[in-house]
């Protein structure tokens, strides 16, 4: 009868299909958060196939369609976790810190400043080096008239703002800054600008502002000065894309020249390829003492899965990235990053990343301390706080208490 | 007389076997083994053991401001949806079961934008609201449209998020419809007409009662669909514009579903999650079994 | 005269209706056509070179890492069993379940139609983690295999059938089914040779609506194939085209229309079904 046919078809399908090759080689799966670099990263892995003979099985999955968090949950459900994956900070660690193995002893920890580490151990391997500041459109400061290396503390940039929003018909620009803080875009607000307060102008990974926050301890003057600097750049910005606008249109308004100043970092060089004009960051006005210089550390480490048989593969996949030629090349010429690793001496393409190694060379850079705070407390308290002001549903006095109570509510 | 009642028994089984059978693997057993989870620590990442934590999850479930917001707006936005979309696509049935030439380029038409989903749905939906809507005021000189825009205040991005939705869904929902409408005996309306029945006394006592069956579904698959939208609601606002509720600022278009995925995947506390997710079932079964229990009562059996 | 101008009428309201439904579509066609910049700049433009779309499609079609002929073949497996077996259960449970007017019926009718309220995220990991210890049991790949999605699909799209199935049978008088016994068919002959037929309109719209969501669906293959895996559907190949900064929207709208076109192919010849099945043969 139909059904018993269909039933035995469907069973011949799958099981033809889930046929067995027995496996000699060495395998390893690498999962990673950036689709854009699954290309580059799949032809990566066929060279270091052919170097080696161990395989690699690229996953990506990120952005907007794929959630990182859900496969790697699903893969351990499953019994099947990979044996590379991205963490982002000691939230994501400690999800996973049970299977997370120890890299203390890898060749490459001495050549690297940024690796992440728990308890004295190295846990992390840095994925690249990335910063953020202030991005500027070099050729329309220069017609504006207005000298970036100025421009290093509020009282400079509030003239600059000013001046440049005055000649918005001669720029041909729609406003002075593009700025984003709307849904889906929180990271910009409540995670970087917000770092602005926790880091700027200080030793790099000084933490007192940090821990003074956490206790609920808030100075006054640093606080005031910095929901200044949050308000100055609203006010400069173009209302569509502040409220409402997404990655793209952010980040497009500054490729459009229709704005001078981009708040992202140097992973917008991606975006920025057809650009004609020159860039570089500018450091952030988050103060009105000078802070001289831009936020610069690593966005992602790789963590190596410790239950895996092929925990050692993985771990010779990511010396291999750091130390063969071909893997450097990939990391820098292939996927465009800034390299972590002090011994690789390739730069990438990018003029933002290239104005982030400038600084860090210069020794200019401050620390990422955001992730000091959750990132519930970050996306779902803060951000709203944020988008408050940008929608002006907030004064900029209703807006300094809604973030003063939300820092002291968090405190311990 | 036996052996009959044993052969309808078996034949009962027997059909209902293979169905049965992946339902209790894909929706019965995970659903217990995930309200099991709701009442310990279980977090999806590697953990050293389950632990079993009681109505912890739940009391912190009832205490949580953005879960009581999140079921407001739900609500709200479910009536309206349930309102809006089927009377739109009822109408839009009775349209193309008529003698209309292109009917059926038109019934393809309407059902089309339930194809599309995610990005690609909020990107044209986004355009739409942040640079058409505002160009197109700003040709006709209608100063509020370029200034205001829809989704930027999370009032009006609800209804922003109810308008997409039916979009999207009325399609959907018109193919049901049309299959009831398509069902109706023809003789019977002939037979009306002879008879010397009006149009709309043709209409009331013949076609409305024939898709009551149909009613019976639509009204709980909107309800149903409604009270668990995610996807439209991703695409299209996201966790929304901010709102001031009880004092804080908080996402102003985050709707149940997505509030329940933003608990496991920002707070990361999936047993806290899957809790919000138990209570959520609870409440819509209730409402949709009893919707569904008294449609049925009122349904025709010949 | 009158019916002729409330015909003009509604064919002028129909035109204008559908025009409002559609036109985001021809977005995504005319945009297939544009480079990503392009796309980025001026959505609403028409293209350059109407000819990108076949680069495009040459571009998805023979790209390496996305195997696409793969994903589609698997996703016509999937698919097609899928449908089938959502169809067939589904028809026969509700059947039996319409005619046997007992609690048990009754209950589990109702236990079908409550799972579909149960939020996806309740399942989600469950889901997995039980496929997976059925797999170590059992030894029956249900994880990263054809079997395993399959059976999944007709699991979770069981429900709505039961539901709308059930809904039009009882609208099936009962005196066509006797007289069938009365003729000497058995339960299975009736059913499939009487019942199912009469029910063509309901069947075919049961097609479509699973048939549209199993295509295109994400999230249930991505968490019972894998994604990277040997088992891929088409939403899982194509799904890199979305980065987490950069997005290709031209091959991402390119992709999005390869996947509408046999959805538009199939609804078109399925909507012949429906209105063939109209009930002139209840009343025999």
């Amino acid at each position: 009868m139909k059904k018993l046919i269909i039933l035995i078809s469907m069973l011949l399908v799958a099981f033809s299909l889930t046929g067995c090759a027995p496996k000699k080689t060495v395998e390893i799966t690498f999962k990673q958060n950036k689709p854009e670099i699954d290309a580059q990263l799949q032809a990566f892995a066929a060279a270091y196939e052919e170097e080696t003979g161990v395989k690699v099985n690229i996953v990506s999955c990120g952005g907007s369609s794929c959630t990182l968090g859900d496969v790697l949950r699903s893969d351990y459900a499953a019994g099947e976790m990979p044996e590379i994956f991205p963490i982002d900070g000691i939230e994501s660690y400690n999800e996973w810190k049970l299977i997370i193995d120890d890299l203390s002893n890898e060749e490459w920890v001495k050549d690297t400043d940024v690796s992440f580490k728990v308890d004295g151990k190295v846990v992390g391997f840095p994925v690249s080096i990335e910063g953020w500041g202030m991005a500027y459109n070099a050729d329309l400061l220069e017609e504006a008239g207005v000298d970036p290396t100025t421009l290093t503390n509020y009282d400079a940039y509030a003239a600059a703002f000013a001046k440049i929003d005055g000649m918005k018909a001669e720029l041909g620009i729609d406003s002075v800054v593009s700025m984003a803080a709307g849904p889906g875009m929180y990271w910009v607000t409540a995670h970087h600008n917000f770092n602005s307060l926790l880091s700027n102008g200080l030793p790099y990974g000084d933490r007192s502002v940090v821990d003074a926050l956490l206790k609920g301890d808030i100075d006054e003057t640093r606080f005031n000065e910095y929901a200044d600097w949050v308000n100055l750049l609203f006010t400069y910005a173009d209302n569509t894309v502040l409220t409402t606008g997404n990655y793209d249109s952010q980040v497009g308004a500054f490729l459009n020249q229709k704005a001078v100043f981009l708040h992202q970092g140097n992973w917008v060089d991606g975006n920025l390829s057809a650009a004609t004009f020159d860039m570089a960051f500018a450091p952030h006005g988050s103060s009105k003492t000078a802070t001289d210089g831009i936020f610069v550390s690593a966005p992602a480490w790789y963590v190596v899965n410790k239950d895996s048989e092929n925990a050692q593969a993985a771990k010779d996949f990511l010396e291999f990235m750091v130390y063969n030629e071909i893997g450097q090349k990939y990391m820098v010429e292939e996927a465009g990053m800034i390299p972590a690793f002090k011994n690789i001496t390739l730069e990438p393409k990018g003029k933002l990343s290239k104005s982030v190694m400038a600084w860090a060379k210069a020794g200019k850079i401050f620390s990422w301390q955001q992730y000091n705070f959750t990132g519930d407390f970050r996306d779902n308290t803060l951000g709203p706080i944020y988008n408050q002001l940008a929608s002006k549903e907030a004064t900029l006095d209703e807006f300094k208490a809604l973030l003063k109570k939300a820092l002291e509510d968090n405190a311990d | 007389m036996n052996k009959d009642k044993r052969k309808q028994k078996i034949a009962f089984w027997l059909f209902l076997a293979p169905v049965l059978f992946s339902f209790f693997m894909v929706q019965i057993i995970p659903f217990v083994i995930g309200v099991y989870y709701s009442f310990t620590n279980w977090s999806a990442t590697a953990q050293p053991s389950i632990d079993f934590v009681g109505l912890k999850n739940y009391m912190e479930a009832f205490k949580d401001a953005t879960f009581l917001y999140s079921t407001i707006i739900t609500s709200i936005y479910t009536l309206a949806n349930i309102i809006l979309v089927n009377v739109i696509a009822f109408s839009l049935a009775m349209l193309v079961t008529t003698q209309i030439k292109g009917r059926n380029f038109y019934r393809a038409g309407f059902f089309l934008p339930n194809v599309i989903g995610g990005i690609i749905l909020g990107y044209i939906w986004q355009y739409i609201f942040n640079q058409f809507i505002p160009t197109v005021g700003g040709i006709i000189g209608v100063k509020f449209l370029t200034e205001n825009l829809m989704l930027a205040d999370s009032k009006t991005a609800l209804a922003a998020l109810v308008i997409v939705s039916t979009w999207q869904y009325a399609g959907y929902i018109m193919m049901i419809y049309v299959a009831a409408l398509q069902n109706v005996p023809r003789d019977l309306i002939e037979a009306a007409q002879i008879d010397g029945a009006t149009p709309w006394q043709r209409f009331r006592s013949i076609t409305i009662p024939m898709v009551r069956p149909a009613f019976t579904v639509t009204l709980f698959l909107t309800l149903v669909n409604s009270f668990k939208q995610f996807d439209v609601n991703a695409s299209l606002t996201g966790v929304g514009p901010s709102t001031i509720f009880m004092g804080k600022a908080i996402n102003g278009t985050t709707l149940l579903a997505m509030n329940i995925s933003n608990t496991s995947l920002v707070l990361r506390n999936t047993a806290l999650a899957q809790a919000k997710a138990i209570l959520f079932f609870v409440v819509l079964v209730v409402f949709s079994l009893l919707q569904v229990y008294f449609s049925k009562k009122k349904e025709v059996e010949l | 005269m009158n019916r002729k101008i409330t015909r003009n009428i509604l064919e002028a309201l129909a035109i204008m209706l559908v025009i409002f439904f559609i036109v985001p579509l021809f977005l995504v066609f005319i945009n297939a056509n544009k480079t990503n910049a392009e796309i980025l700049n001026a959505p609403l433009s028409l293209p350059e070179n109407w000819g990108t779309i076949f680069k495009n499609i040459a571009n998805i079609w023979n790209n390496p890492n996305i195997r696409y002929s793969k994903a589609l073949y698997s996703s016509v497996i999937v698919t097609f069993f899928s449908l089938a077996g959502i169809t067939i259960f589904s028809a026969m449970g509700a059947w039996v379940l319409v005619r046997t007017k007992t609690k048990t019926s009754f209950a589990i009718f109702m236990m079908f139609v409550a799972a579909m309220v149960i939020p996806f995220q309740v399942v989600m990991f469950p889901l997995v983690k039980w496929f997976g210890t059925f797999q170590q049991w059992t030894g029956i790949p249900m994880l990263r295999s054809y079997f395993g999605i399959i059976i999944a699909y007709i699991g979770f799209g069981s429900s709505l059938s039961i539901f709308m199935f059930h809904g039009f049978m009882k609208s099936i008088p009962l005196d066509i089914e006797e007289a069938a016994y009365i003729d000497g068919c058995g339960r299975i002959k009736t059913f499939f040779l009487i019942v199912l037929p009469i029910l063509k309109p309901i069947y075919v719209t049961i097609l479509i609506l699973n048939g549209i969501w199993i295509w295109n669906d994400f999230l249930l293959p991505l968490l019972v194939l894998g994604k990277g895996t040997p088992v891929q559907t088409i939403p899982l190949a194509v799904s890199n085209f979305a980065g987490a900064f950069v997005t290709s929207y031209d091959l991402l709208m390119t992709a999005i229309f390869m996947a509408l076109v046999p959805v538009v192919i199939f609804f078109i010849s399925a909507q012949k079904h429906i209105i063939k099945g109209m009930v002139e043969g209840s009343v025999k």
